[in-house]
């Protein structure tokens, strides 16, 4: 999902298009030491990577060092890495386990990492199916960004992957290292509990 | 999670056949709040796919390359911050269970060795016999041979090799050593000054060596004494 599809989003931060090589070649690059060539695929994908971090940990702080972080595990984990998926693949999963693993540090809160099916029978079981309401179109981003963060951990990851980056099944379930009928289930479990989140928050757009 | 919830993630997702799209228009042509949730959940992920990435800092890629840069931690340091970090523990009482059974089995090990080795001991040899064994007989072997520099014994008992059982001088030229052995038949020669192989001359019973010359053989019977 480009960022010309997604809106503007205030000063551009360096693009891939000055940047030489597909991301093939610059991998090879560094995996000979080229640092610069490491350099542009930081520059590349640390767009997509802040996006995970940030959706997934909500903490500005935390998520700019772990995908920080992110890049840094990659860089040292350049020799071993046989280009058997896509690099931005490779990086994606690195990005969500060290998600994982922050979350994990953290002191549980009400709702631990696979509590969706939970929340869901009580959603099911209140019965309600509130619509989506209207509200002033400038809280939206803010009232959904707050929707993903309360989501379980599980289904947020597969959500954000989904919907804010754009992935495909196939491509989550390589990161994921989860079957796609299942990242699918998380899904579909979490666009009915951030919709019903947001219905109760009388959220939704023009 | 109904069929017919199934059929609108799947319409989300773009998934559906031509004949499900059908089925799904009919129900959504049948039902208001169908229509009402199926239109609030497309509006939801519009909304969501208009959400804007945050902005990467213009200093990212230095300070990535800085600390890759930085000194690497050194594995005693790893180690030391894995031991001392806090860790959550989880556990429930089958696995507490379990790992008390563990540690007692591993007690008991440990107990039961400590016993063993107790009972072996490592106690000084009062004599020869003491540390071969309770059933051990000691066995005296002399050679008289004047004019021998060195008397050794080689037998079975001690692998053939002569420097393991050295004779003592005596008086009048005679040798002798004392062997501790368990009851059994040995065979044996005196190896004079490391290189004359000569049989004993007092042996009750001698052999064939198969190299043309003779062993001495001594039948050592428990309990009283040697039988030579």
């Amino acid at each position: 999902m480009s960022d010309v599809e997604r809106g503007p989003s205030g000063p551009p931060a360096r693009e891939s298009d000055a940047v030489p090589g597909d991301d093939d070649a610059l991998v090879r690059a560094a995996q000979r030491g080229d640092r610069q060539a490491f350099g542009h695929l930081v520059s590349r994908h640390a767009r997509s990577v802040l996006s995970v971090t940030t959706r997934m940990l909500g903490a500005a702080a935390d998520a700019e060092d772990v995908a920080q972080d992110t890049f840094v595990a990659a860089y040292r984990g350049l020799p071993g890495f046989q280009r058997e998926s896509a690099f931005s693949t490779w990086l994606y999963r690195i990005a969500v386990n060290r998600c994982r693993d922050v979350l994990r540090a953290r002191r549980p809160r009400t709702v631990p990492l696979d509590a969706g099916d939970e929340r869901m029978a009580e959603w099911e079981a209140s019965g309600s199916d509130t619509p989506y309401r209207e509200v002033e179109q400038a809280e939206v981003a803010s009232a959904i960004e707050r929707g993903i963060q309360a989501l379980p951990p599980l289904y947020r990851e597969s959500f954000v992957l989904r919907h804010l980056e754009g992935l495909g099944y196939e491509e989550m379930s390589a990161i994921l290292g989860v079957h796609r009928d299942t990242l699918k289930m998380r899904v579909y479990k979490a666009r009915t509990l951030l919709a019903r989140s947001l219905s109760h928050l009388n959220v939704s757009s023009g | 999670m109904t069929e017919q919830d199934l059929l609108v993630q799947r319409f989300l997702d773009q998934e559906l056949a031509a004949g499900e799209r059908l089925r799904l228009l009919v129900e959504i042509g049948r039902s208001t709040a169908l229509r009402e949730r199926l239109i609030a959940m497309e509006r939801l992920l519009l909304d969501v796919a208009a959400i804007p990435r945050p902005d990467v800092r213009h200093d990212f890629v230095a300070r990535v390359m800085e600390r890759i840069d930085a000194p690497g931690i050194t594995i005693w340091r790893r180690i030391a911050e894995a031991v001392w970090a806090p860790h959550l523990l989880r556990w429930n009482l089958a696995g507490a269970l379990g790992a008390a059974v563990v540690c007692l089995l591993a007690l008991s090990a440990a107990v039961a060795l400590l016993n063993r080795a107790a009972v072996v001991g490592v106690e000084p040899a009062s004599s020869p016999a003491a540390a071969a064994g309770a059933s051990a007989v000691l066995v005296r072997l002399v050679l008289v041979h004047p004019g021998a520099m060195t008397v050794e014994v080689a037998g079975d008992f001690n692998g053939w090799n002569p420097a393991r059982t050295p004779l003592e001088p005596l008086a009048g030229g005679a040798w002798a050593a004392t062997v501790p052995l368990e009851p059994g038949r040995y065979k044996y020669m005196f190896v004079v000054d490391g290189e004359q192989w000569v049989v004993d001359p007092f042996a009750a019973e001698q052999i064939d060596d198969g190299f043309g010359s003779r062993n001495a053989v001594l039948d050592v019977r428990m309990p009283s004494g040697v039988s030579l």
